[in-house]
C-alpha cells in the first residue's frame, strides 16, 4: 500500500505537510456526530453533505451485524474528478487536499459521475432558511474565501461541492470539525509525509486498508478495520 | 414554394404546432436560466438527466449523416445524391441542437466559454468540446462548397433569397465547369478529412466521455465507443430516411423508391451491428458478476424504468423496424420503411437515456441513496422546444440556401 510519496519529494516539498486521515472503525460507532458537526462547520445546505456515515447491514440472520462506514472526501493522490474536470477548476493543492475552484467551475457535473466515492455533491441553492434564521446570511469561508451571503445564481450555487479537510481550520492550526468532534475519537488527522506522525504509524497497521483500493486512486483517507 | 400549394392546410398545422412548442420551450428555458438547475430531478446521486440524454442523441444524429454524407462525397456513391445536402445540413442542425442541450445543462451557462478558455489536458471533455468546433467548422465548409454553384445561380435573381445567395456565397462568381470540379474535390477533401474527425473526435470521443468513468463499471467498457458510432449511423440514417420522403412527400416530388429500400437496407445492416454488439456489452458485464454491474442491468431491464428499454429501445427501436424492412409484405412500401426508419430514430433515443441513466441510478457505494430519475415539466417542455428549433431552422435554412 502507498500511501504517499514523500521519499520522492525534494526538500522543499517535503515541507508541505501532506495531509491524511486514519478512521478506526472499531471505534466508530455510528453517532453522525462528524455528519452534523461538517455541516455546522461548512454551513452546507441541504442535500450537501461533505461527510456521510453509510450504514450496511451485512450477514444472514440471526448472524447480522450493522457496519458504520464514515465517508469523507478521500483526496485522491490520482483523484478521477481532477483527471476528467474539463476546465481544471478542481485539481491537487500542495498539500494533497483535492480543491474546487467556485469561480471557473462550469457545473457540468462531469466529477460527481467519475467519483468512485460519491464524495461530490451538486449545490442546487436549497436553504435552510425555513428552519434556521438567518441561514443565508453567511456563509463558511471555504478556501478562505469570504463570499458573504448565499446568493440566488451566485457560487457556490450551482456548482459542485465537496469535503476539503476544513481547509479554513487548518490553515490556522485546528483539526477538521469532524476529527475533532468525534466522540469515540475514531479520527486522526496529521501529515502523511512525516513518517513519525500518528497517522503515518496508523497507515503503516496491518489492520489499515482503502476503499476501492483496485481502482488505485490513492486515497488519502485510510481505514482501520 | 411547391411546398404551400400541396398540403397547405397540414404544413400550417405542423408549423403551428412547432412555433407552439418553441414558445413554451423559450418560458421553459427562462424559468431554468433564472432558477438554475434546481427546476430539473437531477440529483447529486443522479448528476445528468435528460439533457445530456439529448445531448448525447444529437451529437450522434450528426456524426450519423455526416457519415452518410461522405457516402456521396468520398466514396461516390451517386446513387444516394439526393439525400447529401440534407445530410450536411442535419449534421449541423444536430450538432448546434446538441451545443444547447449541453449548455442548458450546466450548472452556470454563463460560464460555458470556460469550456474553450480553459484546457485540462487528461479530460475527455475538454478534447470533446474543441472537436465539435472543428467538426462545425468543418461542416460548414462542406455545404459552402456543396451550395456554392446553386446559391450563384440565386444569387442573380434581386429577391431576398437572391440577396441572402449573394451573402452566402462570398463573392464567389465562379460557375464554370473547372470551379465545379473544384467544389467536388474540396467535398472529397473535408469530406476526408471529417471521417476521422466524426468517429474518433466527435462520436467515439464522446461515447469514451462515458467509458473511461471507472466509477461506473457499466460505462467503463471499451465497446461502448464503438456502439456510440454504430449507433450514430442508425439514427444518421433513420432521420435522413425520414426526412427525404416526408419533405418529397409534402411537397409533391415523386420519390425514388430504389433509394429509399437501399438505405433502408443500409438502416437494418447498421441496426443489426448495433443490437450485437450491445449483446455483448450487456453480456460480458453480466458474466463478471460485478455488483454495481448487475445492479445497472438490473435497473435497466427489471425496474420501474425498464420499459424504456423494452418498449422503446428494443420493441419501437428494433423489432418492428426490422420486421417492416425485412417483411415481404412492408418492404416495398415506402411508407412502412419511413414508419421504420421514425421508429429507429425513436429507438435510439431510448438507447441514449439507457446509456445515461440506469449507471447513474445505482449508488457509487452501497449505503449511499439510490438514484431516482424523472424529468420535470421544464426539462420536458424545455427540450420539446429546443427540437422545434431544429425543425424549424431545418426548413428556415433550406429555404434560404434552396435545395
Amino acid at each position: 500500500m502507498k500511501i504517499a510519496n514523500a521519499a520522492e519529494k525534494t526538500d522543499d516539498q517535503k515541507k508541505i505537510p501532506q495531509w491524511g486521515m486514519v478512521i478506526d472503525l472499531k471505534k466508530c460507532i455510528g453517532c453522525d456526530t462528524c455528519t452534523v458537526s461538517c455541516k455546522a462547520e461548512n454551513r452546507t445546505p441541504p442535500g450537501v453533505t461533505y461527510n456521510v456515515v453509510l450504514q450496511n447491514e451485512i450477514g444472514a440472520y440471526p448472524n447480522v451485524a450493522l457496519v458504520n462506514l464514515p465517508r469523507p472526501c478521500m483526496q485522491c493522490d490520482r483523484p478521477p474528478c481532477v483527471q476528467v474536470c474539463p476546465v481544471k477548476a478542481t485539481y491537487k493543492l500542495d498539500n494533497g487536499v483535492v480543491a474546487i475552484d467556485y469561480d471557473r467551475c462550469i457545473g457540468c457535473r462531469y466529477c460527481v459521475v467519475a467519483c468512485p466515492y460519491g464524495a461530490r455533491y451538486v449545490d442546487f441553492g436549497e436553504s435552510y432558511s425555513q428552519e434556521m434564521l438567518g441561514a443565508n446570511e453567511i456563509q463558511s469561508p471555504e478556501y478562505g474565501v469570504d463570499r458573504g451571503k448565499r446568493e440566488k445564481g451566485k457560487s457556490p450555487i450551482n456548482n459542485v461541492r465537496k469535503c476539503i479537510f476544513c481547509l479554513h481550520r487548518l490553515e490556522r492550526g485546528e483539526e477538521p470539525a469532524c476529527v475533532e468532534t468525534c466522540i469515540g475519537d475514531a479520527r486522526f488527522f496529521g501529515d502523511l509525509s512525516n513518517p513519525d506522525s500518528v497517522v503515518s504509524r496508523l497507515a503503516a497497521s496491518p489492520r489499515a486498508f482503502l476503499l476501492k483500493e483496485e481502482l488505485n486512486t490513492g486515497p488519502r483517507v485510510i481505514y482501520l478495520k | 414554394m411547391a411546398e404551400y400549394s400541396h398540403n397547405n392546410r397540414r404544413s400550417i398545422l405542423w408549423y403551428a404546432f412547432l412555433i407552439l412548442l418553441m414558445v413554451a420551450g423559450t418560458v421553459a428555458v427562462f424559468i431554468r436560466a433564472k432558477e438554475g438547475i434546481i427546476v430539473t430531478n437531477i440529483t447529486s446521486t443522479t448528476p445528468w438527466g435528460t439533457w445530456v440524454a439529448f445531448y448525447i442523441y444529437f451529437v450522434g444524429m450528426s456524426a450519423g449523416a455526416f457519415l452518410l454524407s461522405t457516402l456521396i462525397y468520398v466514396f461516390g456513391m451517386e446513387q444516394y445524391e439526393k439525400i447529401g445536402k440534407d445530410a450536411l445540413l442535419v449534421a449541423i442542425l444536430s450538432m448546434v441542437l446538441a451545443m444547447v442541450f449541453i449548455l442548458l445543462d450546466l450548472g452556470h451557462m454563463e460560464r460555458f466559454w470556460h469550456a474553450l478558455w480553459y484546457m485540462n489536458w487528461t479530460s475527455v471533455l475538454a478534447y470533446e468540446v474543441r472537436f465539435y468546433v472543428l467538426y462545425v467548422a468543418l461542416l460548414l465548409s462542406e455545404l459552402y462548397f456543396a451550395r456554392r454553384i446553386d446559391l450563384i445561380k440565386t444569387s442573380v435573381v434581386n429577391n431576398r433569397k437572391g440577396k441572402i445567395a449573394k451573402f452566402l456565397s462570398f463573392g464567389s462568381k465562379d460557375t464554370s465547369e473547372a470551379s465545379k470540379r473544384h467544389d467536388h474535390k474540396m467535398l472529397k477533401v473535408l469530406g476526408t478529412m471529417g471521417i476521422p474527425i466524426a468517429i474518433l473526435g466527435v462520436h467515439g470521443g464522446t461515447g469514451a466521455l462515458f467509458a473511461v468513468v471507472k466509477a461506473r463499471p457499466f460505462l467503463n467498457s471499451a465497446l461502448f465507443p464503438v456502439i456510440f458510432v454504430v449507433s450514430a449511423l442508425v439514427s444518421g440514417t433513420a432521420l435522413l430516411i425520414a426526412f427525404y420522403v416526408i419533405r418529397n412527400k409534402v411537397s409533391g416530388n415523386s420519390i425514388d423508391q430504389a433509394m429509399v429500400k437501399g438505405l433502408a437496407g443500409l438502416l437494418s445492416f447498421f441496426l443489426l451491428i448495433d443490437v450485437g454488439l450491445e449483446f455483448y456489452e450487456f453480456f460480458i458485464g453480466a458474466y463478471g458478476l460485478e455488483h454495481e454491474e448487475l445492479a445497472t442491468l438490473k435497473t435497466m431491464i427489471m425496474s420501474d424504468f425498464s420499459w424504456s428499454f423494452w418498449a422503446v429501445q428494443m420493441v419501437i427501436g428494433v423489432v418492428v423496424p426490422l420486421y417492416l424492412i425485412f417483411s415481404k409484405r412492408t418492404k416495398e412500401s415506402v411508407k412502412a420503411l419511413t414508419a421504420a426508419a421514425i421508429m429507429v430514430a425513436i429507438g435510439i433515443l431510448g438507447v441514449r437515456f439507457n446509456i445515461v441513466l440506469p449507471a447513474l441510478i445505482v449508488p457509487v457505494m452501497t449505503g449511499l441513496p439510490e438514484g431516482y430519475y424523472y424529468p420535470t415539466l421544464i426539462e420536458i417542455i424545455s427540450s420539446g422546444g429546443v427540437i422545434a428549433l431544429g425543425f424549424f431552422s431545418q426548413r428556415s435554412c433550406r429555404k434560404a440556401i434552396g435545395g
